[in-house]
């Protein structure tokens, strides 16, 4: 069986992987437009940050290909598919068969249309590629300005700090980490910020990039500029779908998968940052790597590995600061109880959401001795509401009431 | 007791050292963690751990 998979990310290199392990017959291509194997993505802040080399950051050598039975095709963008003759044609022209497809073609960083934003000295960050390449720039400039304050803004932003320059981020929404903190959660963390050496901004928005052929800074609405040889836009993503598209294939945010994660084409499966389920185009790893499990199931005849959306939990790990956010932690509507603890002199800020006696919301920041109890609790719906008040204080051990609660 | 590493953050469980946010005391081999254990970084499950020769 010929498995070819389209992108070299953590969701196409986790489904080769499985695949791999699980059909000893199959022989698995993975094509990337990337010259790199695969490498972490989370790790490109290690990168920034000084903290991981270069050559360190592909994570496997040809040997661990070889053992699963994958090639990898790097450099080779797939131009065009055709499902109904199960062949795809790369840009060089060379045309590969396949029995089975998988899309993992990932997610682009979003660019807003903002004036100016086509100058010199405007980047993202999203590949290995990316990463070089601010490096180079944070070297001979001695103000960045990173435009976004959500988990890859401020991880961004905390690991430019070493290069000696002043790190400036601006946030559109009143508060750092819209999605995952409230606003008390985002005093605790901007004061954490603050003291690292990023000056932040919220509540304003770049319209203009200031400059000529070069970024020489940035306009906001509030009629601040500032100066800046350097800006990293971290505005989200969006779904890479083009190829999709191209070859007929249901869109609308992403490709539309079911819970087989099979596309509107037969024997055409997508996963990761590029699919769209229940409407949902998470962005997030949790989610590539069930999807990635569930395809490879499904490839390897396992059908009945049916894939639902999880809640979903994410975590900001960077200069010292840890906080996990899981669910929903801004509900929305009535029905909800929210509990908080707040101990300003360690920089601890917790909070639960319940509904029904159910936790469908939790922040740990600072403290995140409960995180592996807390994420039970969400995801087996366990019933709380005799506790649920003492959830988030300092002297009741969550584990320990789990354990006896389901004992 | 050897050291796995996850494939997703590049963290590294070590059993001489365990794991402080999942509650897991040093001694503790990679194989005899809970089933539910997940990356204290990243928080995936165990599958996508790799052994580290």
């Amino acid at each position: 069986m010929q498995v070819a998979i389209v992108g070299n990310g953590i969701a196409g290199t986790t489904t080769a992987r499985f695949v791999g392990e699980r059909v000893p017959d199959a022989k698995i291509t993975i094509y990337s437009r990337e010259p790199y194997a695969y490498y972490s993505r989370p790790r490109l802040i290690d990168f920034i940050a000084g903290e991981a080399p270069l050559e360190g950051m592909p994570q496997y050598d040809a040997a661990w290909y070889e053992k699963r039975h994958i090639e990898t095709c790097l450099s080779c963008e797939v131009a065009s598919i055709d499902t109904a003759g199960k062949t795809l044609t790369l840009s060089s022209g060379q045309q590969h068969s396949y029995d089975v497809l998988v899309l993992a073609t990932g997610a682009n960083a979003f660019v807003p249309p903002i004036a100016g934003v086509e100058k010199k000295g405007v980047g993202t960050l999203r590949t290995l590629q990316d990463a070089v390449t601010l490096c180079q720039a944070a070297q001979c400039c001695d103000r960045i300005v990173v435009l976004g304050g959500g988990l890859l803004g401020l991880d961004t932003a905390i690991s430019f700090i070493h290069f000696g320059t002043a790190v400036t981020v601006v946030e559109a929404q009143p508060w750092l980490l819209p999605r995952q903190l409230d606003r008390e959660g985002a005093a605790v963390l901007q004061h954490m910020v603050e003291s690292r050496g990023v000056r932040v901004i919220t509540d304003d928005l770049c319209l203009q990039v200031l400059g000529e052929e070069q970024v020489e800074g940035i306009r906001l609405k509030s009629g601040l500029e500032l100066p800046a040889c350097q800006l990293v836009i971290s505005a989200g993503v969006r779904a890479n779908i083009a190829l999709a598209k191209q070859a007929g294939l249901a869109c609308n945010r992403g490709i539309l998968v079911n819970e087989r994660m099979e596309t509107s084409a037969p024997q055409v499966y997508a996963v990761g940052d590029c699919a769209e389920f229940n409407g949902n185009v998470w962005g997030i790893i949790p989610v590539a790597l069930a999807q990635a499990r569930v395809a490879a199931s499904q490839i390897a005849g396992e059908v009945t590995t049916l894939y639902t959306d999880l809640v979903p939990s994410t975590t900001l790990q960077v200069g010292g600061i840890e906080l996990t956010s899981i669910g929903e932690v801004n509900p929305v509507g009535e029905g909800f109880q929210e509990y908080r603890y707040a101990d300003d002199a360690h920089a601890v800020y917790k909070k639960v959401v319940v509904r029904d006696g159910i936790v469908v919301g939790a922040i740990m920041f600072g403290d995140r001795s409960d995180l592996p109890a807390i994420t039970r609790l969400v995801s087996q719906k366990i019933d709380v509401t005799a506790v649920a008040s003492r959830l988030v204080s300092s002297d009741f051990n969550v584990g320990d009431w789990l354990k006896s609660a389901t004992a | 007791m050897s050291k796995w590493e996850c494939q997703v953050c590049g963290y590294v469980y070590d059993p001489e050292v365990g794991d402080e946010v999942g509650g897991i005391a040093p001694g503790v081999a990679f194989e005899d963690l809970p089933e539910d254990w997940v990356c204290p970084e990243c928080g995936v499950g165990k599958d996508m751990f790799e052994e580290v020769n």
